[in-house]
C-alpha cells in the first residue's frame, strides 16, 4: 500500500472578530479500512477552448474507472482570475448534468467520488477563453 | 471585505516511483470581482444519525449561481463509518472517518427541471450517515444567504 496525505488549511484574520484557522489532514485510504490507496491517474493537464461541456472522467462502462468504488479527485483552474467573470463549472453525471460549483481562475477543489455509471465528472466552461486545468485522481 | 485563503497540500513518497508533492493556495473571492473577498461564513458541527438523508445546507436564492465554497470533514475515527454527500439525487461521494472535502458550490437553483437540473431545482447539499452516527464539521463561505422573514414579524 501507499501513503498519500491531503491537507487543507482555511484561514482568515478578518472574516470574523477573531482569527480563524481550520486545518485537517486526511490519509487517502480504501473504503472502510485503513489500507492506503494504490492507484492514481498521475497529475494531468488539460486545456479547454470552447464553451462545449466536456467529460473529464468517464466513469462509465467503457473505461477502467468503471471499477472505482472510491476515489479522490483534485482539480485546479490554472488560469489567472482576471475580472472574476470567467470560470469552469464542475458537474456530475454528463448525461444529466448536476452542477457542483464554479472554479474561477486559481480555484481548486478536492472531493471524494464513488465512480460507476452515471457518475462522470464533467467540466462546463463559461466561455471560449483558453483555460488550463490540472487534475489528479487517487482510487482503489 | 475579508481575506480568506484555502491552501491544499498533497504528498506521497511511494504511490509512484517518484515522490508527489503538490501545494496550492486560493483566495475566496466574490463572483465577478477581481479581488473582493467573501465576507460571510457559517461554521458548524453536527452529529448525523443514520437512516435518513438530510439537507445539510439548504439552497438559498441569495447563493444562486455564485461563488460559494464548502468544506466538510468527517470527525469520526472508526474507518467503517461514513457519510454520503449529495446534490439533489446525485451522490458526489462518500466521506469516511477522517476524510474531508472542499468544493465550490454554485447553488444552481435557477434552473428549471430538465436537462440541466433533473433533480427538479433541488440543489441543496445533502448528507446521509451510514454504519453509525457521524460527527461532521462543515463551513460554508458564501456571498450571503437569503434570510427568511420571521413568522411572528
Amino acid at each position: 500500500m501507499a501513503t498519500t496525505t491531503a491537507t487543507i488549511t482555511l484561514s482568515s484574520s478578518d472574516i470574523a472578530d477573531n482569527s480563524m484557522s481550520i486545518s485537517n489532514t486526511a490519509t487517502l485510504t480504501n473504503a472502510g479500512n485503513d489500507t492506503g490507496m494504490t492507484k492514481t491517474t498521475g497529475l494531468t493537464r488539460v486545456t479547454l477552448a470552447a464553451t462545449t461541456p466536456v467529460v473529464l472522467i468517464d466513469a462509465g462502462a467503457t473505461t477502467r474507472l468503471n471499477v472505482i468504488t472510491r476515489g479522490k479527485m483534485y482539480i485546479k483552474n490554472l488560469n489567472a482570475r482576471g475580472d472574476g467573470s470567467k470560470f469552469v463549472t464542475v458537474e456530475m453525471d454528463a448525461a444529466s448534468p448536476v452542477e457542483i460549483g464554479r472554479l474561477y481562475g486559481g480555484d481548486w477543489c478536492f472531493f471524494p467520488f464513488d465512480g460507476g455509471a452515471g457518475n462522470d465528472i464533467g467540466l462546463d466552461p463559461s466561455d471560449a477563453t483558453s483555460t488550463d486545468l490540472e487534475y489528479i485522481i487517487f482510487y482503489e | 471585505m475579508a481575506t480568506t485563503t484555502a491552501t491544499f497540500t498533497l504528498s506521497s513518497s511511494d504511490i509512484l516511483s517518484q515522490a508527489i508533492s503538490l501545494s496550492t493556495t486560493a483566495n475566496l473571492y466574490k463572483d465577478t470581482t477581481t479581488a473582493t473577498g467573501l465576507e460571510q461564513m457559517n461554521y458548524h458541527r453536527a452529529i448525523i444519525p443514520t437512516g435518513t438523508n438530510f439537507d445539510l445546507i439548504p439552497e438559498s436564492a441569495g447563493l444562486e449561481n455564485n461563488s460559494n465554497y464548502l468544506y466538510v470533514c468527517n470527525k469520526n475515527t472508526d474507518v467503517t463509518h461514513y457519510v454520503t454527500i449529495s446534490i439533489g439525487a446525485e451522490v458526489i461521494g462518500s466521506l469516511y472517518a477522517g476524510d474531508w472535502m472542499f468544493i465550490p458550490w454554485s447553488n444552481d437553483v435557477s434552473d428549471t427541471e430538465g436537462a440541466t437540473d433533473p433533480s427538479g431545482n433541488d440543489t441543496s447539499i445533502e448528507i446521509q450517515a451510514f454504519t453509525a452516527s457521524n460527527t461532521i464539521e462543515y463551513a460554508l463561505f458564501h456571498v450571503g444567504e437569503t434570510l427568511l422573514t420571521a413568522g411572528d414579524s
